[in-house]
């Protein structure tokens, strides 16, 4: 969920790029430490990113009938870890803006800590504690970018709110507003969302979970006991 | 879904025109439409940028018009959150739903105007950037701004495979919707899983193809690229600073 161009009055679009800043620039560090330990890594980070910008710009089945695209940051958290991914989401949302005209470049610093920042980190966790606690890795999946998608969804109207108190009420007036009717779109789309990811892992175990264990993601024994069960 | 933003850039008018000058003028507007405080100064900036991109880059108004549509419709929605929820001042309208009282007070009306003309400014801005300069062109203003090599190069090696897996996931598309993959919510979730997934395979091997062929030619972790100058004209300078004058002067 992007928040347009414009919409975010300073101060406040200045400061979520405060916050968002020195993430990517951890990001960037990491990334710089990964290339330069394994430089292959740099082709296969730029064509990940270039996947998570398709997805994106793939049109989702929606149950309200309203235009929805997935986010692919809980996919992308899961594959690549909550650094990396800070910093492809933020060059995949520049792109998304000059290329699709969804979000913008003033309110590029709250797009970054929504969905590039909170997001990943959220789904990351997710999915980590889930698979500390040798739940069944579907459902792991399911609920790590579900989960992400609604903290996304809860930052983006926060932010909104924090920018726009309500008179009675205050921030937690507006924000209510905002979370309610951002609601309607938002909590049956993140629900698509994570089944797809789900079934993403699905198909890709099946058919290459060679690139999995590459990708540090599953052990080889986690994997033979998921291909297990499904047999 | 291929209405892609950057394709227009490539045939806009003034794609050669120079680079420094476009982003100043995008840069400008933004910062100017969000700070402003009365409706007018957006206004102006988003016609004047509306114009720009038109007349001069001559894209079709009928694409103009239909990117913008995106944008304004999130614009209203949270508009709306403003207009019922935000501000003071003596009551303009109010409806009930539900039994509850929706109350519009001037302040949220002020401010939902405000806050509509900035985003149309905004976006008016973005499209004029978007619209007429190629992100090639970018990338080479990018690089002087001290952003890490590895990061441009990454940005560089992604607008590239933005094309090459659009390509591949239409066709994938395609191919689902002739087998009928999308005519109920389950299958369409299905066959977009099925979509991603090809796709993720698909850009994996693609990734390792790359890193070959580019090491097989001596790829030291640098990408040079030539800036083309491009001498700034009088009449442009001129046009420019006309507007930033009016701009200023509605403030």
């Amino acid at each position: 969920m992007h928040i347009m161009e414009g919409f975010l009055p300073g101060p406040w679009w200045q400061i979520w790029f405060a916050l968002s800043i020195p993430v990517i620039v951890y990001g960037i560090y990491k990334l710089n430490r990964l290339v330069k330990e394994n430089r292959e890594i740099l082709p296969l980070l730029a064509v990940a990113g270039a996947f998570i910008f398709v997805l994106s710009a793939l049109k989702l089945p929606s149950v309200t009938g309203s235009c929805s695209h997935p986010t692919g940051t809980g996919l992308a958290a899961i594959l690549f870890g909550p650094a990396i991914t800070a910093v492809l989401g933020t060059i995949v949302l520049l792109y998304q803006a000059l290329f699709l005209a969804h979000g913008g470049l003033t309110t590029l610093g709250a797009n970054v800590f929504s969905m590039g920042i909170v997001g990943p980190v959220v789904a990351y966790t997710i999915y980590k504690v889930g698979m500390k606690m040798n739940l069944n890795f579907y459902l792991v999946v399911f609920l790590a970018a579900t989960l992400g998608d609604w903290a996304t969804y809860v930052v983006t109207s926060l932010e909104l709110a924090l920018a726009f108190p309500a008179d009675p009420g205050g921030v937690m007036g507006s924000f209510k507003a905002f979370a309610t009717i951002f609601a309607v779109t938002q909590v049956p789309l993140a629900i698509i969302e994570g089944a797809i990811t789900a079934l993403i892992f699905k198909y890709i175990i099946q058919v290459r979970s060679d690139m999995l264990t590459r990708l540090n993601v599953l052990s080889d024994a986690a994997i033979s006991k998921i291909k297990g069960a499904i047999s | 879904m291929r209405n892609l933003l950057d394709d227009y850039a490539l045939v806009s008018r003034i794609r050669y025109r120079n680079v420094w000058l476009k982003l100043t003028i995008a840069a400008f507007g933004l910062l100017v439409g969000v700070s402003s405080t009365s409706p007018a100064t957006p206004l102006f900036i988003a016609l004047s940028m509306g114009f720009a991109t038109l007349f001069f880059g001559k894209t079709p108004l009928k694409f103009y018009l239909t990117v913008l549509l995106i944008p304004m419709g999130f614009a209203i929605v949270g508009s709306l959150v403003i207009l019922f929820f935000f501000g003071s001042g003596s009551e303009v309208f109010y409806f009930e739903v539900f039994g509850y009282r929706l109350t519009a007070n001037a302040g949220g009306l002020e401010m939902a105007i405000l806050v509509i003309s900035r985003t149309l400014s905004g976006m008016s801005c973005m499209f004029f950037l978007a619209l007429s300069t190629p992100v090639i062109e970018l990338f080479a203003v990018l690089k002087r701004s001290g952003i890490p090599d590895s990061v441009i190069e990454l940005s560089m090696l992604m607008y590239r495979y933005i094309f090459v897996f659009l390509e591949v996931s239409m066709s994938i598309k395609h191919a689902q919707t002739v087998r009928l993959g999308y005519t109920n919510l389950i299958r369409s979730i299905y066959s977009v899983a099925m979509l991603a997934s090809t796709l993720f395979i698909r850009s994996y091997e693609q990734g390792e193809k790359l890193y070959l062929a580019m090491n097989s030619r001596c790829y030291d972790g640098k990408l040079t690229l030539f800036e083309t100058k491009r001498p700034i004209r009088a009449t442009e300078a001129v046009l420019a600073s006309i507007y930033a004058v009016a701009a200023l002067s509605l403030m």
